[in-house]
């Protein structure tokens, strides 16, 4: 049994180990600043999708306002940067712990609501949250936006700077960012807290049978999946140099939860690949101009109808399959 | 029985649903290493007087004592800490997840970890680990499910089910199990099973608490009986007592006492 879960465990970090090195690759085979913007954006919205992945796949709690936990990350960040002249780390935490706490605050009506109460909850919190950055025009300008944000500050080593005005060095910085959140999010749900939280998701009352604090566990679901969004926003700021609301207007959280669905809910790879599918394959659709959407449905479409654990699903059947095949060859090898 | 051995004392519990009186002043105590069944007809204020024990439902009056400890006001989940696990009527097992890990999931407020562990798992983490796992093996070989634990808890037979929710319940290291309708929906073999796993617990010093509604499955394995109708306690007594109650015979038997 332990053996199984430590060849399991090693299997994993070999995995960690590739990612890591199909980060450092990527943009030495992207050159031009439109792949490389692309990978960047790939990297964010692994986090976002990742983090959602905590609270919707786990918990089991629907969330429909990571666009808003992602724009405050955003904002707070990028306005105590301009106003309050704090260093951009600082920013980044106080990014990620803004989000961290509205998510918590959030949380508390998933206490009371679930299912798709608490959809629509969620969902009004994004509205409101969007509502209040596109109106409160002393603090955010509104719909006019913040212009010139810079991206993160160079970090100086002997004889070295890695400038983040680089779209190369700032993938690193967000990838790197990405696959820590991933690690973080991996250990927890391989703790027996992922199983505290699969049976809240199961069957709530049964979980408080066996001394399950539900209420607590959403809280901290929340606070951990929202804090990811958060760290995504503040990189979003700092890469695109500019914040508008409609940046994170609903449709963003509709598309993220489309990244964890097509990729596979309740799975922490599934989301990565379900992430950077939904980035990169409208960029390939562009040529057909609207028609994208249509595809882009349909696409979706098919992979709720057809295989509902979404590509980790299909990657695990392709995998037995193949394990099944190759397990025959050597049975028929045998006399 | 003095009220002193008692691990779990319940005091006056009530408890109405809209106008019902679903539980009108049940008072009941359980010593440790015995066996006690609620039993009544269908509708009697078992399952509502079980989940007044656990904590399921606030009841309406009355107190709930365990271990010489108001529990009342706690919710289910701060019940489980003290002691106090259950089974439900209705099977409410982690279907989607495999059977061991159902039985792990009992585990939850038993874990020794460092907090920083959870996030970097380090020798404690594997000893942990290893230990739910191979307690959890011993539960599943208790409950006759050896050799099940991959399966998937929503894969198995409906009387599997059952032992699982019953190795799940005993994985939080309960003092005093309530058990609702063991035995619906269970074969003779499977019944008789399920008696020989209760009397073994109570040979260990568990108090359990079982409601059923079928009279002479509780005749078999109880020391004391607790016989509820229209919410009220009818009679309390061995099953010895309870067989030759006219009371009880006329509440089952509808005939005129």
């Amino acid at each position: 049994m332990s053996d199984a879960y430590s060849a399991a465990g090693r299997a994993r970090w070999w995995g960690i180990l590739a990612a890591a090195c199909v980060i450092a690759v990527l943009p030495l085979v992207f050159r031009d600043s439109y792949w490389r913007t692309n990978l960047i954006v790939c990297a964010l919205n692994v986090m976002l999708a990742i983090g959602l992945d905590f609270v919707v796949g786990y918990a089991g709690q629907l969330n429909l306002g990571q666009s808003a936990f992602y724009g405050i990350g955003a904002y707070v960040s990028t306005l105590l940067i301009m106003r309050l002249g704090l260093p951009f780390w600082p920013a980044f935490v106080c990014g990620v712990v803004a989000s961290a706490l509205s998510g918590m605050v959030l949380s508390l009506f998933a206490v009371r609501l679930r299912g798709h109460y608490l959809a629509i909850a969620s969902l009004g919190f994004a509205v409101i949250t969007y509502q209040v950055l596109l109106n409160w025009i002393s603090l955010t300008q509104g719909p006019l936006g913040i212009y010139g944000i810079a991206p993160p500050p160079p970090v100086g080593l002997p004889g070295w700077q890695i400038d983040f005005t680089d779209l190369a060095n700032l993938f690193y910085l967000v990838a790197g960012f990405a696959l820590l959140s991933y690690v973080l999010l991996d250990q927890l749900v391989r703790s027996p807290i992922g199983e505290t939280l699969t049976a809240i998701r199961e069957d709530e009352v049964s979980a408080a049978s066996l001394g399950i604090n539900a209420r607590l566990w959403k809280v901290f679901a929340f606070a951990v999946g929202t804090a990811v969004a958060g760290g995504a926003g503040c990189f979003y700021a700092g890469f695109v140099g500019t914040l508008v609301p409609d940046a994170f207007f609903i449709t963003e959280s509709f598309n993220i939860l489309a990244m964890v669905i097509v990729g596979g809910m309740g799975t922490l790879s599934g989301p990565v690949f379900g992430a950077i599918l939904l980035t990169v394959l409208p960029e390939f659709l562009r040529g057909i101009g609207d028609l994208r959407l249509i595809v882009y449905g349909l696409a979706l479409t098919l992979v709720v109808l057809f295989m509902p654990g979404g590509i980790a699903q299909a990657l695990r059947l392709a995998r037995d399959r193949l394990m099944r095949a190759s397990s025959r060859q050597t049975a028929g090898a045998k006399p | 029985m003095s009220d002193a051995a008692a691990i779990f004392r319940a005091v006056g519990l009530s408890k109405n649903f809209g106008g019902v009186r679903a539980v009108k002043d049940v008072s009941l105590a359980v010593a440790p290493a015995t066996v006690f069944a609620i039993i009544g007809p269908n509708g009697a204020g078992k399952s509502t007087l079980l989940n007044l024990i656990s904590g399921v439902h606030p009841p309406d009056a009355g107190t709930v004592m365990f271990n010489s400890l108001d529990v009342t006001a706690l919710p289910p989940h701060a019940r489980v800490r003290h002691g106090l696990a259950r089974t439900f009527q209705k099977i409410r097992l982690f279907k989607q997840l495999s059977v061991i890990d159902n039985v792990v999931a009992g585990f939850h407020a038993r874990h020794r970890i460092p907090a920083w562990q959870y996030v970097w798992h380090g020798t404690a983490f594997r000893a942990d680990r290893a230990r739910c796992r191979a307690e959890a093996a011993e539960l599943l070989a208790f409950v006759g499910l050896s050799g099940r634990g991959q399966a998937l808890a929503g894969a198995l037979s409906y009387g599997e089910q059952r032992m699982l929710e019953i190795a799940r319940a005993l994985a939080t290291a309960p003092r005093l199990l309530l058990i609702d309708e063991p035995a619906a929906g269970l074969n003779a073999a499977e019944v008789e099973a399920l008696l020989e796993r209760i009397r073994v617990l109570r040979q260990r010093g568990m108090a359990v608490v079982v409601v059923e509604h079928n009279m002479d499955l509780v005749m078999n394995v109880a020391d004391r009986v607790l016989v509820m109708d229209y919410g009220e306690p009818l009679f309390e007594g061995t099953p010895a007592e309870v067989q030759v109650h006219p009371g009880v015979i006329a509440a089952y038997l509808g005939a005129e006492s």
